[in-house]
């Protein structure tokens, strides 16, 4: 066997091992010296906060990364992939924090790219593909057609897709990489009986998240990284949430979610009645007002996002009545929604929230350049105090304002998104999925910023897939189920079952 | 992987490695050309005013000014290939209204009448283009495919006489030799007087700093990069998509009616197979210079190092006679220029992508050796 210098016999037993695993981004350490063993079929958690670098680790097992140093055993062979072929040959797959799909081919397309299955070795079977597609979708418990087009998809159906996908590799070591970031709790505990099923039959998981309370349904054993170092690893029998959250950001934490007080509400700021759109939702009313925190839950496809693009003026097709702060806006133009003070941060970051190629700073602009304008001119001294400041207010991790936000980690990433958001005067601020992929001391800071928005008298419509975040947060929660609201809760009457409940129908 | 893609940094002058190449075409030139005699003097074939200026910085303006155009609509995620036609139409516009002009007319009459006809159909042109991208979305390599096509037979149908100036016409001296052709005539010891026509340069540098102005400093260059980097989050950022479009359209048009009138100054004329394949130069300075086809990326002095690389492999098939490879010589002459100009795309992109690399490749060492 191959053996590189000081790298002894693998462990036994490890279906997966790395040594000394380092790997460095144009002077970024993303891993530095991380070693790291985990048995056959056990489910390995690795958390941290953003930037810590656990996607990295995940993209060198699966052969997307090359190390700068160190090695990659899987079941005792020493690997050096050079390609996510490679790492497939060898029995690892991933479910990426950020889909990558053909988004004009279909579902079913994409679910047998590169294997496609073939009548009389030449031609393309749609049929084939067809029912090893919906086969595929149906062992994680998704029913979805899958005839559309990728781009049809909502960000948490993809990722259902995505993880068909993976699954369907017959790997034997899966890492999967924030899974539930867009999931609903539905949907999640679905994903969760089929990574217990997968273990089961021997399948070894990595499994990254920043939610801790599935952590602790999930994992065997949990590794924390920070800073590209591993600070430690322990079994979830002797681990406690807050001993987690103190490896992870080096300080203790002392309060995650500031409960937001609800103040006593102000005017309507935005009225909306009887909005429609065809095939997405239909007859939705609500109201929000100044320093409210209107909660909307529903399972994935109910129509949240599509009600939120609507408001925002994204839905060509939407028809009903809209009045922000007592004045009629009508539907269909975004400039028209934020001149009248309707912000929208949207659910998707790298699609629709960011222009991965510029740099933070440009970014952040984007919403207020008008704001920053002197006559035709831009005031890039201004622009870039106040990107600091912003970027410093939310702790973005990054070398610079000026560093293109396609290399900073997913969480700071989201964070660019909201600060281009916070930076301007709105009256409505609609959220998608706020702290999709944040990290704990973030989401906290998140957190209190949307509630200090709500104080300062803005309304904001909140969207979140994640019942605590919701709880936590809201004054009261609409539920919405199948495109209609199906009912309403205000927050001392809220609990996760009765939310649950009234999302599903039952 | 979006996440995983490479990127640029910003701290490196993107520029740096065309000045580079530039440099290094410049000495190959100057070693390669050999001398010649002139006024009685020995200078060197490519190193000397009267080659450099008239053959390469005069010739390259009109391509350089069409580049930075065209660099514009790239760098939004769109493309415009009916340049050379709009350069055409514009080209002959001026010469026909002009030749109605006594040869002697007033410059504050002519020139500013030369203006409006060439931007005016420069703008036209680019507005219909950009009106026809976006009320028909249609991908703009094809709605300028057509209107290529279109300009070019509108300019063969409107001329018959396939040039202009018609005739016994001739163009206003106020318009031509006063102005754009306009000769600086330097004085040298010993030898005839240096002749030096530097307007068509002049606007062209002008045209270069405007366009900077433009990408780097107003609001509406900001979203142009945006629009072109990803043109979804542009709109969920409330950025009108279909007047930045229009705009860039239209600004590519104007470069390209700008370039026309200083042609037409500077020739004294213009003809129906003006500025016929010109597309393929301009463009081909705009990628060399570094906008990306995929949007988000071209800066206008990029275009402008571009048009200066192409235009210097094309002045170099004139300046070499032959290439000695030490084993066997090549013989170069002009009809290579199309060959070389290849490459030198194709080069050009590769070394960009290389040198992103290893840059990548060196800091990731300095990061380790540093621990
Ligand atoms: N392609 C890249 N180019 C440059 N830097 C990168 C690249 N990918 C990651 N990084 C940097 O490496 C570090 C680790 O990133 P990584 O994506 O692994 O973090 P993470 O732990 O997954 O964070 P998150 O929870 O936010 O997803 C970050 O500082 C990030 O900016
Ligand atoms: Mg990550």
């Amino acid at each position: 066997m191959l053996r590189a210098d000081g790298a002894g016999e693998p462990t036994r037993r490890a279906a997966l091992e790395v040594r000394a695993l380092t790997k460095t981004f144009g002077g970024v350490t993303a891993l530095d010296g991380v070693s790291l063993s985990v048995e056959r079929g056990e489910c390995h958690a690795l958390v941290g906060e953003n930037g810590a670098g656990k996607s990295t680790l995940g993209k060198v097992l699966a052969g997307i990364h090359r190390p700068d140093r160190g090695i990659v055993f899987i079941d005792g062979q020493m690997q050096a992939f050079n390609s996510p072929a490679d790492a497939a040959r060898a029995g690892v797959g991933m479910v990426h924090q950020e889909p990558v799909f053909c988004r004009d081919l279909s579902v079913a397309e994409n679910l047998c790219l590169g294997r496609y299955p073939r009548r009389l070795g030449l031609f393309y079977s749609r049929r084939g593909a067809r029912v090893r597609a919906e086969a595929l979708l149906a062992r994680i418990g998704a029913q979805l057609d899958v005839g559309q087009p990728m781009r049809r998809l909502a960000t948490a159906q993809e990722q259902l897709v995505q993880i068909a996908a993976a699954i369907g590799t017959g790997a034997r070591v899966l890492v999967f990489d924030e899974p539930t970031s867009s999931l609903s709790e539905t949907e999640s505990q679905r994903l969760f009986a089929l990574i217990g099923s997968l273990r089961g039959r021997g399948v070894t998981s990595i499994y990254i998240s920043h939610r801790l309370p599935e952590i602790f349904q999930l994992a065997d054993r949990i590794s924390v990284l920070r800073d590209g170092r591993l600070v430690g690893t322990v079994a979830r029998a002797q681990a406690s949430e807050a001993e987690l959250v103190q490896m992870m950001i080096g300080r203790p934490l002392a309060e995650y979610f500031p409960q937001h007080l609800a103040a006593a509400p102000g005017r309507p700021l935005l009225e909306v009645e009887n909005l429609s759109s065809p095939g997405r939702f239909s007859g939705v009313s609500l109201q929000v007002r100044a320093g409210e925190i209107v909660g909307l839950a529903g399972l994935v496809g109910a129509g949240r996002s599509e009600i939120a693009r609507a408001i925002f003026g994204l839905d060509r097709r939407a028809s009903g009545s809209l009045r922000v702060d007592g004045r009629a806006l009508r539907l269909g133009s975004v400039r028209r929604a934020l001149r009248s003070g309707v912000g929208l941060v949207p659910e998707d970051r790298q699609r629709q929230g960011l222009v991965l190629m510029m740099s933070g700073r440009a970014n952040f602009s984007l919403v207020i350049l008008d704001q920053l304008r002197r006559l035709l001119f831009l005031d890039q001294r201004r622009e870039r105090r106040t990107a600091e400041d912003f970027f410093s207010r939310l702790n973005v991790k990054a070398t610079s304002i000026e560093a293109p936000v396609a290399s900073l980690s997913g969480g700071n990433q989201q964070k660019v998104v909201l600060a281009k958001w916070l930076a301007c005067r709105l009256k409505v601020l609609i959220v998608d999925e706020p702290t999709r992929g944040v990290d704990v001391g973030a989401k906290a800071a998140i957190h209190a910023l949307i509630d200090e928005l709500a104080r300062a008298g803005l309304g904001i419509l909140l969207i979140s897939s994640e019942l605590p975040e919701l709880l936590n947060l809201s004054t009261r929660i609409l539920v919405l189920r199948a495109g209609r609201l199906a009912g309403e809760l205000p927050r001392p009457a809220a609990t996760q079952e009765n939310l649950l409940r009234l999302m599903a129908g039952v | 992987m979006a996440s995983n893609a490479t990127w640029r940094s910003p701290y490196r002058l993107q520029e740096a490695g065309l000045v580079l190449v530039i440099l290094l075409l410049a000495a190959l030139l100057t070693f390669g050309g050999g001398s010649v005699t002139v006024g009685g003097r020995e200078v060197n074939n490519f190193l000397r005013v009267d080659n450099v200026v008239p053959n390469v910085a005069t010739t390259m303006s009109w391509i350089a000014i069409m580049a930075v155009g065209a660099t514009v609509a790239i760098a939004g995620g769109g493309i415009d290939i009916s340049v050379g036609s709009v350069f055409g139409l514009a080209a002959l516009g001026t010469a026909a209204v002009l030749q109605r002009f006594d040869e002697q007319a007033s410059g504050w009459l002519v020139v500013p009448a030369a203006a409006a006809v060439a931007l005016g159909i420069g703008l036209l042109c680019g507005l219909l283009n950009g009106a026809i991208v976006v009320g028909l979305r249609m991908h703009p390599f094809i709605v300028t495919l057509g209107t290529l096509s279109i300009f070019r037979g509108i300019a063969l149908i409107s001329v018959r006489t396939k040039s202009l100036p018609s005739g016994d016409h001739s163009l206003p001296l106020a318009f031509t030799s006063r102005f754009v052709s306009w000769q600086l005539v330097v004085e040298r010891a010993g030898a005839t007087p240096l002749l030096i026509q530097p307007v068509p340069m002049l606007m062209m540098l002008a045209w270069v700093l405007a366009a900077w102005v433009f990408l780097s400093h107003m609001v509406a260059g900001r979203q142009v990069y945006a629009v072109g980097g990803n043109e979804e989050a542009a709109r969920f950022s409330g950025i009108a998509i279909n007047r930045v479009k229009l705009r860039m359209y239209a600004l590519s048009g104007l470069s390209a009616g700008l370039a026309g009138l200083v042609s037409t100054g500077f020739y004294g004329s213009a003809n129906t197979a003006t500025g016929e394949g010109y597309e393929l130069m301009v463009i081909a300075a705009a990628v060399v210079g570094g906008a990306s086809l995929t949007g988000g990326r071209g800066t206008a002095l990029g275009a402008l190092l571009g048009a200066l690389v192409i235009k210097l492999i094309d002045n170099g098939t004139y300046i070499l006679k032959q290439v000695n490879l030490g084993f066997t010589t090549l013989p170069v002459s002009k009809e290579y220029s199309k060959i070389i100009i290849g490459v030198a795309i194709i080069l050009a992109v590769a070394i960009d992508r290389f040198s992103e690399y290893v840059q990548s490749r060196r800091l990731a060492m300095g990061a380790r050796q540093k621990q």
